[in-house]
């Protein structure tokens, strides 16, 4: 008990007096190889893509990297895994947080034991580092554009979402809401899940949420066709959504009445563009956040200068990994790439 | 007879106050009757109705089981895996899947009549097992179909068509069959005959002669059988499976049908009929939410309270009749 | 005024339940210090009766009185607080109690929360010594027997204070000492001013107790006989109605070897060894003491139970596989001690019970009309009162589920036939029925092998009896030696000259 107090005095001197110092603070060692960890915040084919991505990067910065994808999509599933890693020493994690609003005395907790930055989805208010990945807001601002472009005299719009406590799921919902109703840029607003929404052309029916539970996804898609049959256009917020939908779409007979928009690449969905039912898609990079975590921890892991790292990360702390609109026009030749990312070719 | 008259009452007093609330002043009709609706909801009722009559095949022995849920997900990932990965033609696949979950079914039953294990036990640890065992084996990849069963996934999505708008969903006629040998096993075979009695007194029954051991397992196998040829309708109906997802709380939902239909969780009694019609009233009942609801947030809670509902009412029912007897 | 008059009075009370009229205002009086013999065939009212006074059920008609006070018992909380106890027959203990927990078991001492464990085992002891039974408050129900569990019973009863004691059944699962034991008991309480109503269907239990005999029939009073006279002929005429002529015992003659039992060692006597032999149209009885290992021998014969070692053949043949469907194939079936339990499947009907064990024999699909002629013959032959094959099994009397048992062990055309307590729980008339059923498949070529820890029906129903003590046989005494002394002396260890 006494003696705490006076090491970790001695220790802050050995800061002060000597800040040029190499000292191996949190045990970097530049010659080792870096134990870093890439957490996604549940277990789908998009994570194979980034996971793709940080094998890549892990084989070209020489680092060793585990990757964990909480099976259940929980908070404390997340919260296991990173003590976890903690405890197991590694140094630098990057984490795409399930509830960031109430992760952020975790994560705090975690980047003062490493270097922690976040992917996919932030926590701004968090002590993690850097950000890396795309505008969830803005992904679904440009999801918006695309369903103007497919139904542009307007209509009802129904959105189908895994769920929606998950920050980007939320963002990318009011970006689309906000798209269609024309309103102004602010990523901070909130509509709830049954708020009534209603602009010029378009109108917000519904939300739904199926957690992730694939037979109640179409269960619910097919329900919302039979309870409205003026829909315009129905969005799929995950990426195992928008074929469910179009396979309901197809079933209730309403192919090019409905029009339908989608998230992500999965197979059938790029499949559905290409056969001209789906309008287009718009779909991240995970091969990217992957590629770009690893790449960014390893340099910050491998810096032992607190200064020296500082001017490593990206300006206001966020690297961004744009989102793309795929549609009929640039389908075949995104599939290609991705089948050669993902090693399927 | 008596037991099912309750929840038939009230899947009639759900369906027409779903019918009443569905009206749609645009197209002048009740969307709850559209032939497409009700194609759709009888499908959702023929896949977890066939899950309903599992869960009662132990529930009558005085068991449970738990794994379904987990069974499901063995069947949803082991058959796109045979299918697409290994080019296995659908007809020969199928089979090996129900063979392999047949046998799950056989090592709960040998863990339950010969160790003399629990059943809550051995089925609460099988719902962990497999579907880490599938996590792990599948990588956490989602498991598609891929095109490879177009023929065969007209047992989930074909229709036979009645009307114009309205086709007989497959799986109900999957259903009927299953339902149709179930209730023949029930209650015309000696096997069955002795099902319940064991389920009732199984120590009686045994005294009679009755091999209780070997119908437990019996028992055991075809719950987990049916599971897994429910597993292969949701996948054949969807399309591909998440092993950390697909099936998840099926289990649940599989008994409540079968308890709900009358089947008594302390063993020896229930009908066949009530079992579907226990099935049916889930899956009108997340039907109604859909139709009705502005969000689905209070789902759980509907179906919970209605549940409960039902069940005090029909005991309060029962209660005043006996008491006026 | 309150002293001299009756501890407890029952005047005009009627019940009837659906369909039935259980009592029709019925009329007795009890008095501080008499025991009252409630007798009367299953069926007649007597546990109806039981239930009115124990609270279980509000009369539709009529009056109690205690103490010249009328009541109306709100419940059976509410009887025992006015001082009426009811002794169950089945033994309504928890057997994972401590029997310092059992006897305060709803009126625990305590101080606070808390329980006042000391104060209850002390208190406990006391009233325990007051009938008789000297045991550790400590130690569980669980490991008393069964005439130990019915003294705590009454322990329990006078913990409570009660004046009224309602007796049903005491001794049907107690041995001839432990019975000889309770009525000491009752003979005590008795001389301290307690009224006891006893019900019980041993008549000679009931000559040696009462001091009144009220009789019941189809829920009438049928007559009352003053203790002294009530003899045998009279109290069964007080119960049926009519004389039952004690028909001659038939004689019979025995056949050849149908079961051959050698060298047979159970898992409760590991080092006794059983032989014996039972010829067809024989009815051979087991005698022995409660815990001599009667019942784990036709447990063990029937392969309920797996038996350590030794071989049974059946008709010549030996038995090769385990278990009581293989015995039941070869022909030796049993009806088991506990009916409820082992005997019968009580939710299930009477046709499904009869046709439980045979149904397999008529091929895979259920066979009704099998099913039906066969619960339409066995209804007609065992005389089995119901209101059809579909009724509920478990609501029958014991008397007739004992029949049912019968009835779908007779279906499986048996060669012997095995009984543990065959009329445990059954009434006179069935009784004479069952017997009578008994002698005459004896004489038409069975052989019966029947256990029971009634004496005189030991005496009355066997052609030679094998009696037991500690697993092993410990003598046997052909019909001409047979008597209450020669069974019981070779029951304790002593040699029969």
């Amino acid at each position: 008990m006494r003696i705490l107090p006076l090491v970790l005095l001695s220790l802050l001197a050995a800061c002060g007096s000597k800040p040029a110092a190499p000292t191996p603070v949190g045990g970097a060692d530049p010659a080792a190889k870096p134990k870093l960890a890439f957490v996604t915040n549940c277990v789908a084919e998009f994570w194979t893509i980034g996971k793709h991505g940080v094998e890549a990067a892990a084989k070209q910065f020489d680092c060793d990297v585990t990757v964990h994808m909480p099976p259940k999509n929980t908070v404390s599933e997340q919260q296991q895994i990173l003590q976890d890693l903690i405890a197991r020493g590694t140094k630098g994690i990057a984490v795409s947080p399930i509830d960031p609003s109430n992760m952020t005395g975790l994560l705090d907790d975690i980047a003062a034991r490493a270097t922690v930055v976040t992917h996919d989805s932030d926590a701004p208010a968090s002590k993690r580092l850097a950000y890396i990945g795309m505008d969830n807001y803005e992904a679904g601002r440009l999801c918006g554009k695309l369903i103007v472009e497919a139904v542009p005299q307007g209509g009802p719009i129904v959105i189908l979402v895994g769920n929606l406590d998950q920050d980007n799921a939320r963002r990318r919902r009011q970006g689309i809401i906000d798209e269609l109703l024309g309103r102004s840029m602010d990523p901070t607003r909130f509509d709830a899940q049954d708020a009534k929404l209603k602009g010029d052309k378009f109108e917000i029916r519904a939300t739904f949420t199926d957690q992730t539970d694939h037979p109640k996804c179409k269960a619910t898609a097919q329900d919302a066709l039979t309870r409205w049959n003026d829909l315009a256009c129905m969005v799929g917020l995950f990426e195992y959504e928008p074929p469910l939908i179009l396979e309901a779409v197809q079933s209730a007979g309403r192919l090019g009445k409905v029009a339908m928009v989608a998230f992500d690449e999965n197979e059938q969905t790029l499949q559905g563009i290409l056969d001209g039912h789906i309008h287009g898609t718009v779909v991240q990079n995970p091969y990217e956040y992957g590629f770009q975590s690893v790449a960014l921890l390893n340099k910050l892991v491998r810096e032992p200068d607190a200064t020296k790292r500082a001017a490593l990360l990206p300006k206001d702390g966020f690297l961004n990994i744009p989102a793309r609109q795929i549609r009929k026009d640039n389908v075949r030749a995104f599939w290609d790439d991705l089948k050669q990312k993902t090693g399927k070719k | 007879m008596k037991k099912i008259l309750g929840i038939a009452a009230l899947l009639v007093v759900i369906a027409l106050t779903t019918t009443w609330l569905s009206w749609d002043a645009s197209s002048q009709s009740y969307t709850f009757l559209s032939g497409y609706n009700l194609q759709n909801l009888l499908q959702r009722i023929g896949m977890f109705g066939v899950l309903s009559i599992a869960a009662a095949f132990v529930i009558v022995t005085g068991g449970i089981d738990l794994s379904i849920g987990s069974v499901v997900c063995v069947a949803g990932c082991m058959l796109p895996w045979l299918l697409r990965d290994h080019g296995v033609p659908p007809l020969i696949a199928m089979p090996l899947v129900l063979l392999l979950c047949a046998a799950i079914g056989l090592w709960h039953g040998l863990l339950i009549v010969g160790l003399g294990l629990q059943p809550f036990v051995v089925t609460l640890c099988g719902l962990l097992l497999y579907r880490g065992v599938m996590r792990a084996f599948t990588g956490d990849q989602t498991m598609g179909l891929g095109g490879t069963a177009d023929e065969l996934r007209w047992l989930a999505t074909g229709r036979i068509p009645i009307t114009e708008s309205f086709g007989l969903p497959a799986p109900l006629l999957v259903l009927a069959l299953v339902a149709v040998v179930t209730s023949i096993f029930w209650t015309r075979t000696v096997a069955g005959r002795h099902l319940f009695a064991l389920g009732r007194n199984e120590e009686a029954a045994r005294f009679a002669g009755v091999a209780t051991g070997r119908l437990t397992v019996l028992a055991y196998v075809l719950c987990s059988l049916l599971a897994g040829l429910g597993g292969c309708l949701f996948v054949l109906d969807v399309n591909s499976a998440q092993a950390s997802s697909f099936g998840n709380f099926y289990e649940l939902y599989a008994i409540a049908g079968a308890v709900l239909g009358g089947v008594a969780l302390r063993g020896g009694e229930g009908m066949v009929l009530g079992v579907v019609l226990g099935a049916c009233l889930m899956q009108l009942l997340q039907n109604t939410i859909n139709l009705v609801a502005d969000s689905n947030q209070l789902e759980f809670a509907v179906v919970g309270a209605v549940i409960l509902a039902g069940a005090a009412v029909d005991e309060g029912v029962r209660r005043f009749f006996r008491r006026r007897r | 005024m309150a002293s001299d008059a009756p501890l407890l009075e029952v005047a005009g009370i009627s019940k009837a339940f659906p369909g039935v009229q259980a009592l029709s205002s019925v009329d007795f009086v009890l008095h501080r210090g008499e025991v009252v013999a409630l007798i009367g065939e299953n069926g007649a009212g007597k546990s109806t009766l039981m239930k009115v006074l124990a609270g279980v059920h509000r009369p539709d008609a009529g009056l109690l009185r205690l103490l010249g006070q009328a009541v109306e018992l709100r419940g059976p909380a509410d009887a025992l607080a006015r001082g009426i106890a009811l002794i169950h027959q089945e033994l309504s203990l928890c057997d994972n109690l401590t029997v310092a927990a059992a006897v305060y078991l709803g009126a625990e001492l305590r101080k606070g929360p808390f329980l006042r464990e000391r104060a209850m085992q002390h208190g406990a002891r006391a009233v325990l010594a007051q009938v008789g039974l000297h045991v550790d408050p400590r130690q569980l129900v669980a490991t008393l027997s069964p005439g130990q569990k019915q003294l705590l019973e009454i322990g329990r009863a006078l913990r409570a204070e009660a004046r009224v004691l309602i007796m049903d059944e005491p001794t049907s699962s107690l041995t001839q000492v432990e019975a000889e034991r309770l009525f000491e008991v009752t003979d005590e309480l008795r001389r301290r001013g307690v009224g006891i109503v006893y019900i019980s269907h041993r008549l000679g239990e009931v000559s040696r107790l009462a001091d009144r005999v009220v009789g019941l029939r189809d829920g009438r009073n049928s007559g009352e006989i003053p203790g002294r006279e009530a003899t045998h002929e009279r109290m069964v005429s007080l119960m049926v109605g009519r004389t039952l002529s004690q028909e001659q015992r038939p004689s019979h003659s025995p056949g050849e070897v149908v079961l051959r039992v050698r060298g047979v060692r159970t898992a409760a006597f590991p080092e006794a060894c059983v032989d014996f032999e039972v010829r067809s149209g024989e009815v051979v009885g087991i005698a022995g003491l409660l815990g001599s290992g009667r019942s784990e021998l036709l447990r063990a014969l029937f392969g309920a139970d797996r038996a350590l070692a030794g071989q049974i053949e059946v008709g010549g043949v030996p038995l090769q596989r385990h278990g009581p469907a293989a015995a039941a194939a070869a022909g030796l079936v049993l009806a088991p001690e506990d009916r409820k339990l082992q005997g019968l499947v009580l939710g299930m009907s009477v046709r499904d019970n009869l046709s439980l064990p045979t149904l397999h024999r008529r091929g895979r699909f259920i066979d009704r009309a099998y099913e039906r002629d066969l619960c339409a013959r066995s209804i007609a032959e065992l005389g089995i009162r119901t209101a059809g094959g579909g009724q509920v099994v478990g609501s029958l009397s014991g008397g007739n589920q004992q029949k049912v048992v019968l009835g779908k062990w007779l279906a499986a055309n048996p060669k012997v036939l095995v009984l543990d307590e065959p009329t445990r729980g059954v009434d006179v008339g069935a009784r004479a029925e069952i017997y009578a059923r008994l002698h005459e498949l004896a004489g038409a070529g069975l052989a019966v092998l029947f256990v029971s820890s009634e004496l005189e029906e030991v005496l009355s129903l066997a052609d030679r009896v094998l009696v037991l003590n500690h697993g092993r046989i410990a003598g046997e005494l052909p019909r001409a030696r047979l008597s209450e002394e020669t069974i019981m002396m070779l029951a304790t260890g002593m040699e029969v000259a």
